[in-house]
């Protein structure tokens, strides 16, 4: 187990009455798996996600990483080097190549790389499916579906052994959408890694090895 | 690619922003690199003209102070002399390099001629009689003080020595001019005359007693010229004039002159003029704290360095505008700087969010945002660093003229203290230049006013939510 939730709490408090979008949730997760989170708008999906990328704190409970709170291993070190995230909307930076959007994210992580992060960045975008080329291109002169390749190539450029996904095929056209979801496959079985997917596709949902359903804060591992 | 390059990357990639920015730091930076440089400037002429000045003091009376009395407070006030003893305490306080006292009167002549000024000796001018027209200046310090100061330079002979000042020996020294027009060396012995005059009823002078005064010239000295343009032509001969009839002798002599010319008319007391030399400029006002209660009422400590501010008007004002434009820029520049570099943080939320939602520390977001701007501004401070400096040459040569001509009027006045400098020498010292130390006090100034601009801007960074950009 890589990762789990124990009595996740995440609510809005609304004068004295509190709404929960997560009540006492339990989850956990495996490495080596691709996993789906299946949600309507507005079920929590994306608060799951930010609380298992660090990028908000629950108000109870907790997520343990490897046996360890992030609280613990710290927010910044936690989404550093140890999580790689994809966002629908790619969250690229839109002045610099998809090389260098890469390398960024090779800078800022500790974890222990090859020397050679050009090289290693370029490898990379070419076994995600973008040429050297496209590589050096800046990235709002790529299509949606290579700017998410790029996004992919970025979250598994720190050598993480977690991927979190918040609907990233969510801007993207059919076609597009099933080579992203067997590159995460791929990332999953061939890889070992941790794919957590937020969707709201139930085709997409039926492709991962687990799937959960989320709904009025509750989540099942049965619709 | 760490966050030093990312900075780097930024800017060559949104290059009309980093232009804007160019653009703003550039015309911002010319106006700061201007009243730089003109408030260095002039604090150098302060600072080279108070070293000409020189660190001479003297005790007189405060002309002003007396002026400003009403009629009866001044009928009934009785001016005090400055005794021997009370200037010899002054002159034995530590901070004195050396003094003197000097006693002055004004003497005749039937056996030498005077110097009359540079265009009267090339014959146009007509001797009109005897007149007193030679300053026999008493002095107690043998080696005199202008000479030691350097305002005249011993070109033959020798000073005095301590038994001739002290015993009153009837030797002087005179200047060069006046040897040479008269043909006198050093050995020779030249005649004054002292006069006794009365006044006849029908208001005629007339001389009632004489008497020789013989001095041995034991040395020549040759003052040095002070530069003057044609305006102060007239003041700086008669100046002159007076230099080289001034001849030196014991105080003692004068002394005599004096009350033999008084006769029994009054009881005589010597006035004496001190000028005390101090051993440092910063030893000014502690001389001053320590000699002002000792002094009769209204007496006052002048320094040499005083007339400065009188001389250098046009410069003092320059400087004070140049520092309140200094400040004014300074905050405009933080305040300018501070909300273009907020509004293009705006526009890069997005990035700043990607940043923080890969982990990266908010201190190295600070560091690139930082290193981005100054990059930009030392460019753009380099540029004003030379257009800012020509900038200040232009505008101070005009506000100089200006300030020169509406105040050119106001600059007499007369004290013992009074330098042979005016406020055109103050001009001429002025120099708008580009001296390392004016680049570094700019770029130390412009780096700091752009590290304070960014502060608001970086409050905005700590304050961002990865979540609420990127989710």
């Amino acid at each position: 187990m890589i990762l789990e939730t124990k009595e996740l709490n995440y609510y809005y408090q609304d004068g004295e009455s509190r709404r929960f979008v997560l009540k006492d949730t339990n989850v956990s997760f495996d490495k080596g798996k691709f996993y789906t989170i299946l949600g309507q708008s507005g079920s929590g999906k994306t608060t799951l996600l930010s609380l298992l990328s660090a990028m908000d704190t629950p108000h109870n409970g907790e997520v343990v990483f490897d046996g360890k709170n992030i609280l613990e291993i710290g927010h910044d070190n936690y989404r550093r080097n140890k999580v790689g995230i994809i966002f629908q909307s790619y969250n690229l930076i839109p002045t610099f190549t998809a090389v260098e959007n890469v390398l960024v994210s090779m800078s800022i992580t500790e974890n222990e790389l090859p020397d050679d992060h050009k090289t290693v960045a370029y490898n990379l975008l070419d076994y995600i499916g973008i040429s050297q080329d496209k590589a050096n291109r800046t990235v709002n002169k790529l299509s949606g579906g290579e700017q998410q390749r790029v996004a992919i190539a970025r979250a598994l450029s720190t050598n993480v052994e977690l991927i979190l996904a918040d609907e990233p095929t969510g801007n993207l056209d059919e076609g597009m959408e099933q080579e992203i979801i067997d590159i995460f496959k791929k990332l999953a079985h061939e890889h070992n890694k941790c794919v957590i997917m937020v969707t709201h596709s139930n085709d997409i949902a039926m492709q991962s090895e687990q799937t959960f359903y989320l709904k009025k804060g509750v989540l099942n591992t049965n619709e | 690619m760490n966050f030093l390059k990312r900075g780097l990357l930024s800017i060559t990639r949104r290059k009309g922003k980093s232009l804007i920015l160019l653009a703003v730091l550039f015309i911002l930076g010319n106006v700061i690199a201007g009243a730089i440089s003109i408030s260095q400037a002039t604090a150098n002429v302060e600072e080279s003209i108070k070293d000409k000045l020189g660190t001479a003091a003297t005790v007189e009376l405060d002309y002003e102070e007396l002026e400003s009395m009403d009629e009866s407070e001044m009928m009934n006030f009785e001016i005090q002399n400055l005794d021997e003893e009370l200037i010899n305490q002054i002159g034995e306080l530590p901070y004195v390099k050396y003094y003197d006292y000097n006693t002055t009167t004004y003497l005749a002549s039937e056996e030498i001629d005077s110097y009359n000024g540079m265009e009267e000796e090339d014959g146009e001018y007509i001797e009109q009689g005897m007149g007193m027209e030679f300053q026999l200046k008493g002095v107690n310090y043998a080696p005199v003080l202008d000479i030691e100061e350097g305002k005249s330079n011993l070109v033959e002979g020798r000073v005095f020595t301590e038994e001739e000042i002290e015993n009153g020996t009837p030797v002087a020294i005179i200047s060069k001019k006046l040897a040479e027009k008269n043909n006198i060396q050093v050995g020779d012995t030249l005649s004054l005359m002292n006069q006794i005059y009365e006044f006849s009823e029908s208001g005629e002078e007339e001389i009632t007693d004489s008497r020789d005064v013989p001095l041995e010239v034991v040395g020549i000295f040759e003052p040095q010229t002070v530069n003057t343009d044609s305006e102060n032509q007239e003041q700086a001969d008669f100046m002159d004039m007076e230099l080289q009839n001034t001849i030196y002798v014991a105080n003692e002599i004068v002394s005599q002159e004096i009350k033999y010319s008084v006769g029994d008319q009054a009881e005589y007391e010597d006035y004496f003029i001190p000028a005390f030399v101090l051993n440092k400029p910063e030893d000014a006002e502690a001389f001053e704290e320590e000699v002002t209660p000792l002094l009769p009422e209204l007496f006052i400590v002048r320094h040499a360095t005083d007339s400065y501010e009188s001389i250098a008007a046009p410069i003092e004002s320059m400087s004070t505008l140049s520092k309140y434009v200094l400040i004014v820029s300074i905050i405009t520049t933080i305040l300018i700087i501070g909300l273009v570099v907020l509004l293009f943080l705006r526009d890069r939320k997005h990035e700043l969010g990607i940043y923080l939602s890969l982990g990266e520390s908010r201190i190295r977001v600070i560091g690139q945002i930082v290193t981005e701007v100054l990059i930009v501004s030392i460019i753009g401070m380099t540029l004003s660093l030379f257009t800012g400096n020509l900038l200040a040459q232009t505008v101070s040569d005009s506000m100089i003229d200006n300030d020169n001509n509406n105040q050119r009027e106001e600059q007499m006045y007369y004290s013992e203290m009074q330098t042979d400098l005016t406020t055109d020498d103050v001009l001429e010292a002025y120099e708008v230049n580009l001296t390392g130390e004016f680049i570094l006090l700019f770029y130390a100034v412009g780096i700091i006013t752009i590290l304070l601009s960014t502060l608001i801007p970086l409050i905005y960074i700590i304050r961002l939510n990865p979540k609420k950009i990127m989710m």
